[in-house]
């Protein structure tokens, strides 16, 4: 507003002021900014009128004032007054700067930024797209909120402003990106920055758009991140059907809408169901119908706990934690095999079997490194658990390596927030997070803790880090005898050698034999001296510069040569810029031989030297010559080596350095080896991560003091100690009882897993953009009694499983619920691949016991050509990224590099030629079909038809089916075959791979 | 010459004998499978071909000419080196500029510069666009082939032509919409054709792999197996009893479409595949039975048969599954003599064949790599460094304009300066010309809508005709 004092009118009484501003239509195109004034004055009233066009926004204005004096005053004299207090009042701004600062700003910094700035940071390149760094510089209020990283100018502290420290083109931000900007420039603009920023440029609603999420405050009242809830059990009408208090929960919202449940599925479909269900295999006919003819009260129970018991159950449900886990046993970069992966898949498994309580299962996997155990094996399994943080598909030869640090604590992050959150918080690598309550400033928070962590090992291709496990001391001592004795022949080796560096600059007195450097050899042309390599023997090194080939030569010639044999080594310096083929004469008691020297690859003799031989001199009779002639690529040389062999000249080592090192060599190939697992280091120093604008590494924003999530943090959550990383309070809070989404996330995944979709059917996103829970007070009830159970993941299982709604039989879609959010009947699921791989095992009864341990592939191509003909559940087959098992492929196997809530379930024509032409499908239903003939007790057709059904399809035939497999094997001229036809039929049909 | 087979469902059905020709499922005609959303625009192009040349190709030895390296040959000058950048942060350097090894001429009425590396395909220069400003992300292999295919150097995302195949479908229902020939499993592998959260159905189908001979049969499981005329007998009337049991199931359709289509598949992708049937001047127009061209002209050739069969999207690449991939010449840049001898007559022969068929001007041919190669030698060596900040790629048919140069490099050819065309943008322009806007295409994912183009992309209309 126009101030009184502005006016010149403060302290003067009787004046009033009257203030007009409105905007004008105007047609036309943006220009530059014009003011125009005009009015007058009569008496006591003076009338200003200033319109005026604001820059590139296209409004029109107009303002006028009329200042009206108290009777017995004339106007005279204030209109100039008026009019200047005008032309600084409009546009309007809160603080109040001096007049030439304005002019210094119209003067020295529109036309900077104008020129230097809004070409990518004006809503002009906002509209044609080209806007940078979300930063607008072409209003005030543009840089007052800033950025990806929030505000671009402090007024008044040059040394605060983002924008200010840019100039400088140190080591984060560098702005303008084409170039410093002139040191009058950036002075100009410190300057300006340092008289509080004065910038009259008006703001307008287009300038201020900016999408933006739920703030932290708001999100709390949304639904996932409120506090789990206990809410009450709600009555239904018909309290005979529930069979506990989930069913009250699904009855109560049937019932709301007149829907009824439907009755129980029978007892053999019940059973099959419950049998993949927990444990990923069908059931074997005899229990089946056990189970189906039980008339114990307690046959559901007893069968459930059975199921649960069993070790198939761990392997199924650690099958659905590595879907959410990414886990794979190679990045398709090269096909490089993680060879310890597996020990994680089995740690998972264990973890199932031993119904390890589900938060503690979390906290191994974020911190199991910094967990202690109370012995040798409970301490490595917990560091097992962190393989978790690094399985991720990452790129290792990303060149940009603190990029490639962040990618992978973003990869962590995903596996992290969608895993085990239900979050999608890497949205919020390179801005806030455009709908959920996760600014970009938490992401940094939690990527500061995960920073903090060496995950990989940096070269031209960086390598992931296998670490040594904790050992019991048998073991450990084994160990280290092994280990002691390869330092020892190690040592020996190397001091027959003479303990001589391989990298480095050599002494010539250290190398072994008769020594003729290159500052001794006779030089014909231009040879350039070198030392750029770091590695030679005496003072450098000699190249011919690439040039004048064939005309430039070295002669090796010792001035003292004993008569004998020697090996003859030279000394270069190798490189990919090296020529392959350097013409080489050796003259000795043969007389001249003839060879050619690749200097591109790594001397093979002690890092040093390429062997050019062994040969006989006659006494200082011998030399070597070495020339360009004819070669493509730089000629280097730094001295030829002679070295004697037999017992006239040899020194002691000879055939016994030879003997040690078979011995080193076969010692290391047959002695027993460390265990390892893929894991992490703490870094030495900690620090916090500061935000990446845009993500990018190369321009980094204010630093962040490492934490987590605002909005789903309690004022319980655990505070970070000074000198940690962290990792170990970021496990607390993600299993912690007051973590809202954890329990609330993993509950879901488990109803998803057993009833075919989530409460919520979003099971990796219970942000703002995932889907709302169908029954969001029996997830809380879920989730609290998961926590109340000691997050038992049988227990949760049982509760689930028992219920009346889990045991419904499929069915019809309801028109009133297509959908089927409100459970009124089971749903018809596809079979995971790895289910139907196994079944096809099953039924043959060739599913081979165990898998625990290393499948033992370790190259690359073990990846890209994948195949085996191993018979262990399918689980145990190795995950490589690049190709897949056919069966898995085909039947949408989890994508291993991402995290997998939902399996796809695609109907496919691949899928059908796996099924009518693969040699594994022909062969199981060969076998499958010898199992039901060969079996004595089966009394007829009828009773083997019995059999295959069950066996296949965990039913009896029907009619119709009877009717057609007697037609089909009725006349065959061999049982086998046409039973092994009907077999491999049934397999093809869907029943087998569809559960109800 | 051959044409594809013209066979009607029905005919087709009985010369399979082992089809669901019985079988009361879905109605007969098996109409091209649309796409998932209805295309954008009106498009110039049906099909699209990428003729992935994986390693880097050197701009300066191909298309783009570059006199300044003969006259300064040999001179030590400042470059700004992208791997020296993404290792350090440092600018400038000083590296030795090199000139090319082969000699420039111009060609065609357009005049366009071709290196006597590619005397085939200087002899289409009329038909070509060329694009001489193109830059990218990643200066490894790994990180800018992924870039190149997936729009991106790290995260998991969906090749392009599974994008492709997602937004416009198939043309035939017995082939998958998108193949890609002799993929290299090496840097990036299965990702660089895979569908990430796309629909599994929009993947690449691979038919064999880089660095080896494309194999008698490339689709896994496609031969009939000896019992699999039984099974398709008894099969239509064992679903039709669970059909019976499981009335409201729509699955059971499906997977009795996917049987169908199976058979399909059986009885026509041999056909496609076989190359006998070509006629004896086309064989030895792509170079086939001539040694240095037979692998890849075979390829080129197969990609023709599948473009002319209706699949969407192809993919030919020229690589092996090395970590330092074909034309990746650091260290000997004459080798790339060996690789240009490989390609030149297949791919020359590749838009003669569509052109004469008629069929080059609604598909498009893509010719190029992951980045290109600095004009200055590698640590001073006789090889070339990797370059993504300024490099050639060339586009033909598809209603990009023919006999027609884009942007530039500058001077040495080391980075794109004028009309800069960023991959992005390259990705958009072709999505354009297929009918879809870059910036429609999308799918949601986790909350999100995912796009080829991310939050980048320009439809570069000064390309198209």
């Amino acid at each position: 507003m126009i101030s009184e004092r502005k006016a010149g009118l403060k302290g003067r009484r009787g004046y009033s002021l009257k203030l007009e501003c409105k905007p004008i239509p105007r047609p036309g195109h943006p220009i530059e900014a014009r003011q125009q004034f005009r009015g007058g004055w009569r008496n006591h009233a003076a009338t200003a009128w200033l319109s005026g066009e604001q820059h590139r926004d296209g409004i029109r204005y107009a303002c006028g004032i009329t200042l009206l004096a108290p009777p017995g005053y004339s106007m005279r004299g204030y209109f100039a007054c008026l009019l200047f207090s005008l032309s600084l009042s409009v546009p309007c701004r809160a603080s109040e700067p001096a007049t030439d600062d304005f002019a210094f700003f119209e003067k020295k910094i529109r036309p900077l930024l104008t020129q230097q700035c809004l070409k990518c940071h004006s809503r002009q390149a906002q509209t044609s797209g080209k806007l940078r760094g979300g930063l607008l510089l072409d209003s005030a209020a543009g840089w007052q909120r800033g950025g990806d990283t929030g505000p671009a100018i402090v007024p008044g502290k040059p040394g605060d402003s983002l924008l200010i420290r840019s100039l400088s083109h140190g080591a984060d931000l560098k702005m303008p990106p084409s170039g410093k900007l002139p040191a009058a420039m950036i002075a100009e603009l410190t300057e300006w920055v340092r008289r509080g920023a004065p910038d009259p440029r008006v703001d307008t609603p287009a300038t201020n758009h900016r999408q933006t999420g739920l703030t932290v405050a708001e999100g709390r009242a949304f639904w996932s991140y409120r506090p789990v809830a206990s809410p009450p059990v709600p009555p239904v009408k018909n309290p005979t059907w529930p069979a506990g208090t989930i069913d009250h929960f699904v009855l109560a919202s049937l019932e709301g809408k007149g829907l009824v449940p439907a009755a129980e599925a029978d007892r053999l479909t019940l059973f099959r169901r419950l049998s993949l269900d927990l444990t990923g295999l069908p059931p074997n006919p005899v229990d089946a119908l056990a189970f189906a003819n039980s008339t114990d009260a307690r046959f559901l129970e007893q069968a459930v706990d059975r199921l649960l018991a069993s070790p198939a159950f761990a392997e199924r449900w650690a099958r659905h934690w590595l879907d959410v886990a990414r886990y794979g046993e190679s990045v398709t970069l090269r096909g490089f095999i993680f060879p310890n992966a597996w020990r994680y898949r089995d740690f998972v498994i264990d973890a199932f079997a031993a119904d390890m309580p589900y938060d503690q299962f979390l906290r191994l996997q974020i911190a199991g490194d910094l967990i202690p155990g109370a012995n040798p094996s409970e301490a490595a399994r917990n560091r097992v658990a962190t393989t978790f943080l690094v399985l991720g598909d990452n790129n290792f030869e990303e060149q940009v390596k603190k990029q490639l640090d962040m990618d992978v604590v973003d990869d962590m992050l995903e596996a992290i927030g969608s895993g085990m959150l239900g979050q999608t918080i890497t949205c919020a690598r390179c801005h806030d997070h455009k709908f959920d309550p996760i600014p970009t400033r938490d992401y940094y928070a939690l990527a500061g803790i995960l920073a903090n962590v060496q995950a990989m090992e940096h070269a031209n291709v960086s390598k992931w880090i296998d670490l040594p496990l904790p050992l019991d001391a048998a073991t450990e001592a084994t160990l280290a005898a092994h280990e002691k004795h390869l330092a020892e022949l190690e040592k020996q080796v190397k001091a027959l050698q003479g303990d001589r560096a391989t990298q480095g600059v050599l002494p010539l007195k250290d190398a072994p034999g008769i020594v003729i450097d290159d500052t001794q050899a006779r030089k014909v042309g231009d040879w350039q001296h070198s030392t750029h390599s770091g590695t030679y023997l005496g003072t450098g090194y000699l190249h011919d510069k690439n040039a004048g080939k064939g005309s430039k030569s070295l002669t090796f010639q010792p001035v003292e040569l004993p008569a004998g044999r020697y090996a003859v080594w030279l000394a270069y310096s190798p490189g990919d810029s090296r020529s392959t083929a350097v013409p080489v004469t050796i003259f000795c008691s043969q007389g001249e031989v003839e060879k050619s020297i690749s200097l591109r690859a790594q001397p093979t003799v002690e890092g040093r030297y390429a062997s050019l031989g062994e040969y006989r001199f006659e006494k200082n009779v011998g030399y070597v010559t070495l020339s360009n002639q004819g070669t493509t690529g730089h000629v280097t040389a730094d001295a030829v080596l002679f070295v004697p062999l037999d017992r006239a000249t040899a020194t002691p080592a000879g055939e016994q350095l030879e003997s040690l090192r078979k011995k080193l060599k076969a010692a290391q190939a047959n002695g027993p080896d460390r265990p390892r697992a893929m894991g992490v280091r703490e870094r030495s120093t900690i620090t916090d991560a500061r935000i990446h604008i845009r993500g990018q590494v190369a321009t980094l924003g204010a630093p962040v003091p490492r934490g987590f999530l605002q909005v789903a943090s309690s004022p319980k959550a655990p505070t970070l100690p000074a000198g940690q990383s962290g990792r170990l309070q970021l496990a607390d809070w993600i299993a912690s009882v007051d973590n809202p989404l954890t329990p609330r996330v993993y509950v879901n995944r488990v109803w998803h897993w057993l009833l075919g979709a989530g409460l919520v059917r979003t099971v990796d996103n219970f942000g703002t953009t995932g889907e709302k829970p169908s029954h969001p007070e029996l997830l809380d009830h879920l989730a609290q009694s998961f926590i109340q159970e000691g997050w038992s993941v049988k227990k949760l299982v049982r509760q689930i499983v028992l219920s009346k709604t889990y045991r419904q039989a499929s069915g019809v879609a309801n028109p009133l619920d297509p959908e089927n959010r409100l459970l009124c009947h089971a749903n018809r699921r596809r079979l995971d691949a790895e289910c139907i791989r196994d079944a096809l095992l099953v039924a043959g009864g060739n599913l081979a016991p165990g898998g625990h341990g290393s499948a033992g592939f370790a190259k690359a191509e073990s990846d890209y050509g994948f195949s085996t003909h191993a018979l262990t559940r399918s689980l145990y087959l190795p995950v490589f990224r690049n190709v897949a098992d056919p069966c898995l492929e085909v039947f949408d196997r989890a994508n291993p590099s991402r995290v997998v809530g939902t399996r796809d379930t695609s109907t496919v024509a691949p899928q059908a030629l796996f099924l009518l032409n693969n040699p594994l499908v022909a062969s199981q239903a060969s076998l499958v079909a010898r199992r039901v003939l060969q079996d004595t007790s089966l009394q007829d057709d009828r009773a083997r038809f019995e059999r295959l059904w069950l066996l296949l399809l965990g039913r009896h035939p029907t009619e119709g089916e009877l009717a057609q497999a007697r037609q089909h094997t009725a006349h065959a001229a061999s049982a086998q075959e046409s039973w092994t036809t009907l077999a491999h039929a049934l397999f093809a049909t869907p029943d087998f791979r569809y559960v109800d | 010459m051959s044409q594809p087979p013209q066979i009607s469902r029905r005919a087709a059905w009985r010369a399979a004998a082992c089809g669901f020709g019985s079988l009361a499922f879905a109605g007969l005609a098996a109409p091209a499978r649309p796409g998932t959303l209805p295309p954008h625009h009106p498009a110039r192009a049906r099909r699209i071909i990428f003729v992935f040349m994986q390693g880097g190709i050197s701009q300066v030895d191909s298309f783009d000419h570059k006199p300044r390296l003969d006259t300064d040959d040999g001179a030590m000058l400042s470059f700004d080196d992208a791997r020296v950048l993404a290792n350090t942060g440092m600018r400038g350097g000083n590296h030795r500029v090199m000139k090319s090894l082969w000699r420039f001429a111009r060609h065609g009425q357009c005049g366009h510069w071709g290196s006597e590396l590619f005397p085939h395909i200087n002899q289409q220069m009329d038909d070509l666009c060329f694009i001489h400003s193109l830059h990218t992300e990643g200066v490894a292999h790994g990180p800018a082939t992924l870039f190149l295919h997936t729009g991106t150097t790290t995260q998991i995302r969906p090749g392009m032509g599974a994008w492709v195949h997602y937004g416009l479908g198939t043309e035939n229902n017995n082939l998958p919409g998108f193949v890609t020939i002799a993929p290299s499993p090496g840097n990036g592998g299965a990702r660089n054709y895979g569908s990430a959260f796309l629909p599994a159905s929009t993947q690449g189908t691979a038919l064999g792999k880089a660095g080896s001979t494309l194999p008698k049969d490339p689709v896994r499981d496609l031969k009939p197996g000896a019992d699999g005329e039984k099974i398709m007998r008894l099969l239509p009337g064992l679903m039709a009893e669970q059909k019976a049991l499981h009335p409201a199931d729509q699955a059971i359709e499906a997977v009795g479409e996917s049987y169908e289509l199976a058979a399909r598949m059986q009885l026509a992708a041999p056909g496609i595949l076989d190359l006998r049937g070509e006629t004896p001047e086309t064989l030895r127009l792509y170079g086939i039975d001539h040694k240095p061209t037979d692998s890849f002209g075979r390829q080129c050739l197969l990609a023709r048969r599948l473009v002319e069969s209706g699949v969407r999207f192809v993919q030919v690449t020229y690589g092996d599954g090395s970590a330092n991939p074909a034309w990746d010449q650091h260290s000997d840049m004459p080798q790339h003599a060996r690789h240009a001898h490989a390609v030149d007559q297949p791919v020359a022969a590749l838009l003669i064949d569509l052109k004469r068929r008629g069929l080059l001007d609604d598909t498009i041919v893509w010719f190029g790599s992951e980045f290109g190669r600095t004009p200055y030698a590698q640590q001073n060596g006789t090889g070339r460094d990797h370059n993504p900040g300024g490099f050639t790629v060339f586009l033909a048919g598809g209603g990009f304009r023919r006999g027609f140069s884009f942007g530039a490099t500058d001077e040495f050819g080391s980075l794109a300066v004028e009309n800069r065309v960023h991959m992005h943008d390259l990705h958009a322009t072709l999505l354009h010309q297929l009918g879809l806007n870059h910036e429609r295409l999308t799918f949601r994912h986790a909350g999100r809508d995912f796009r080829l183009t991310d939050v980048q992309g320009r439809v570069v209309r000064e390309v198209l005709g």
